[in-house]
């Protein structure tokens, strides 16, 4: 049932799917540019994060595929950058409020203000986040969220504490994203989609230093704008559904572009991290149907794989696997695993 | 016509003054209360009782009857006692040449730049009154009286003029801007500052600077510009050598425009003179003379010419400045020479 699907390392023969799947990637969505140089770049900078021995993080990129181990198709995928800020900054607006208060008036405002801010360049950022339509609200898509998660789980150093993942935002029919028009516009001069092909350049980084520096008031925004913030595009929703079910918290980060909400979480409180485990692999004919999906992750780096499992049961400390599971994780009787149990979700 | 300090005896005619002025007028609201007191302190004020910070001048314009027809008035510092709020143009640039990006953004930002400074102030003329040389010398007599008082003013002068207003007092500036963080309408907002209760600006208002192009068209098309009905008093302050370099009021975004004090026309080109009492000549142009007192402050103003380190002028213009001829004058005429009017 479930584990006829497996998330790996991209490759280079990934490139055609990978390809067609930033073709299908929301408007705003930089980290998956529908550019052949930058999309085999992409890869390339993720085998060498793979095969670097990194004791801390860095300009490591990961990124991952899912592929359908019935048809041997790639649909979908998914990454993860080490530090988001990596020599290049990485703002977002972060959300504060005051209170201007005349008490010889009576009279107590909330102000709610948006501040350009650096706070989260040292995070880790999951990202390029991308399923083909049919698999989207699968356990498949969960699977891909998720193995991000492990690989952390594996080699937590080699991460920020805390991971962080930007939420697209909302834009209309014609992809014009209203914050932008309030926000963005006045300060380049151009509409979204324009920025977004500046941006689908490497100069996304250094574009920002466009934006307003001082800190905008959010009550002077046309309402279009002001409703946009923390705003998660109807196409989005089941990335961060995942990723709130994992226990990542909108805080008050904003897109700079979109106003998309910053989820954020820090290693401990993920729900997969958390609740993961080390135990052997025991390959059997028949293994034991239990009452628990379980997330399985291999150690590997060059050759991570995660595989999801339908209800089974772990026994002695092992977790049972087929000869299909075991061949699909490149793992045999007696290696160590990460396992992880989700909740029961939709097949 | 003169100009003389105001005295008790001239609050009725004051509040009815106040009460055609309608809002937009700050410093002169009909509040009978207030006004009494604005009066006491302009009395001792013109009896060099009262610090610069606390100095009032305030002036009435009285016709020949004795009826008071217009007001003005002359602080000696703004902003000294309490904090005095404007705010200042500037400008962000975001530039990226390499992808041809150039975008200035206007920003207001908050400022106390302009305390401690003195300040023009309250000049209203009745409806009725507005002709002739009134205006001119309603406005000017200040001018004159600084040149003659200089050590009791500061070195630069300003002046707030009234911004953009509708018929029922609503100003497009304050509905795009103010009003979202004083929850108050403006006719209020502005009665309180008039009354002189300015801490709940400092209490409500924006700490940060706002980008103008996040504002309605509405608001930014009156940053720095006058209401129509204050164009002629700007375009004579302009005259005399003020200019507006960037401030605007904070609640309707009306101009302050500010000059060097040696640099205004009528400090820097009036002269003393000894008073002649005659015929003025065919050739005598209007003259504004004051009769250098403090106190007893006249000015007034009437074609007049100099002749012999004299200024000739009428016996009923010395009677209107309480003078009588051989007495000293500060004079400058009314209108600055063209080119035309420079003879050999």
């Amino acid at each position: 049932m479930n584990s006829g699907f497996v998330v790996r390392p991209a490759t280079p023969r990934d490139f055609e799917a990978v390809e067609r799947l930033a073709e299908q990637a929301l408007p705003g969505v930089f980290s998956l540019p529908a550019d052949p140089v930058r999309l085999s770049r992409k890869i390339e900078s993720s085998l060498s994060s793979l095969s670097a021995d990194v004791s801390y993080p860095g300009e490591e990129d990961y990124f991952f595929v899912l592929e359908d181990l019935a048809t041997g198709e790639v649909i979908g995928c998914a990454g993860i950058q080490a530090t988001c800020g990596y020599r290049k900054p990485f703002y977002s607006f972060r959300h504060e409020t005051f209170i201007h208060a005349s008490p010889g008036l009576n009279i107590s405002n909330k102000i709610h203000v948006l501040a350009l801010s650096h706070d989260l360049g040292e995070s880790s950022l999951l990202r390029s986040f991308q399923v083909a339509s049919p698999f989207l609200n699968t356990a498949a898509a969960e699977l891909l969220s998720l193995s991000r998660l492990l690989f952390v789980a594996n080699h937590p150093t080699r991460f920020s504490n805390r991971l962080i993942a930007e939420i697209v935002g909302i834009s209309d029919a014609a992809g014009q994203s209203p914050f932008w028009e309030a926000v963005g516009l006045h300060f380049y001069g151009m509409d979204y989609q324009e920025a977004e092909r500046l941006h689908a350049d490497d100069d996304r980084a250094y574009l920002a230093e466009l934006l307003p520096h001082y800190p905008l008031y959010v009550n002077l925004l046309p309402d279009a704008a002001q409703h946009a913030i923390g705003q998660v595009h109807p196409g989005a929703t089941r990335p961060y559904e995942i990723l709130l079910e994992q226990g990542f918290e909108p805080e008050r980060y904003v897109d700079v572009y979109d106003a998309g909400p910053t989820l954020a979480a820090e290693q401990h409180q993920i729900r997969a991290i958390r609740n993961s485990d080390l135990c052997r692999v025991h390959v059997t004919e028949s293994p034991a149907v239990g009452n628990t999906c379980l997330l399985v992750a291999n150690l590997s780096v060059s050759d991570f794989r995660v595989v999801l499992l339908g209800a089974r049961t772990c026994k002695d400390g092992a977790v049972m696997l087929s000869q299909q599971e075991a061949n699909a994780l490149g793992c045999k009787s007696g290696d160590f695993v990460r396992i992880s149990p989700v909740k029961q979700v939709a097949s | 016509m003169i100009i003389r300090p105001v005295a008790a005896t001239d609050l009725d005619a004051l509040m009815n003054l106040a009460k055609s002025a309608g809002s937009g007028l700050t410093t002169l609201p009909a509040d009978e209360a207030r006004l009494s007191s604005r009066i006491r302190w302009a009395q001792k004020t013109f009896a060099r009782e009262v610090e610069r910070a606390d100095a009032d001048y305030l002036f009435v314009l009285e016709d020949d009857e004795g009826q008071v027809v217009g007001i003005t008035g002359l602080a000696g510092a703004v902003g000294l006692r309490e904090p005095w709020y404007n705010y200042r143009i500037g400008m962000t640039l975001s530039a990226s040449p390499k992808h041809g990006i150039y975008r200035p953004n206007q920003t207001l930002s908050l400022a106390n730049d302009l305390c401690g400074l003195s300040e023009v102030c309250s000049l209203f003329l009745h409806p009725e009154q507005r002709k002739g040389t009134n205006g001119r010398l309603l406005s000017l007599s200040r001018l004159v009286f600084l040149a003659e008082f200089r050590e009791l003013f500061s070195d630069k002068i300003i002046a707030e003029m009234r911004g953009v207003s509708d018929e029922n007092g609503s100003s497009p500036f304050w509905e795009g801007l103010g009003k979202q963080f004083f929850t108050m309408p403006f006719a209020q907002a502005d009665y309180l500052t008039g009354i002189g209760n300015k801490s709940f600006v400092a209490e409500l208002m924006p700490r940060f600077p706002i980008y103008t192009s996040m504002l309605p068209p509405s608001a930014t098309e009156c940053i720095g510009v006058v209401h129509p009905n204050t164009r002629p008093a700007l375009r004579l302050l302009e005259t005399e050598g003020f200019a507006h370099r960037g401030y605007v009021d904070i609640f309707d975004g009306g101009p302050v425009v500010e000059c060097e004090t040696a640099h205004i026309r009528a400090v820097r080109d009036s002269q003393p003179l000894i008073l002649a009492v005659g015929t003025p000549s065919d050739t005598a142009v209007p003259w504004l003379i004051h009769n250098r007192k403090l106190a007893q402050c006249r000015i007034t103003c009437d074609h007049a010419h100099v002749a012999a380190g004299t200024l000739v002028v009428t016996s009923q213009t010395a009677q209107r400045l309480c003078l009588k001829a051989g007495d000293q004058v500060r004079a400058v005429p009314l209108y600055r020479p063209t080119i035309g009017d420079i003879r050999p």
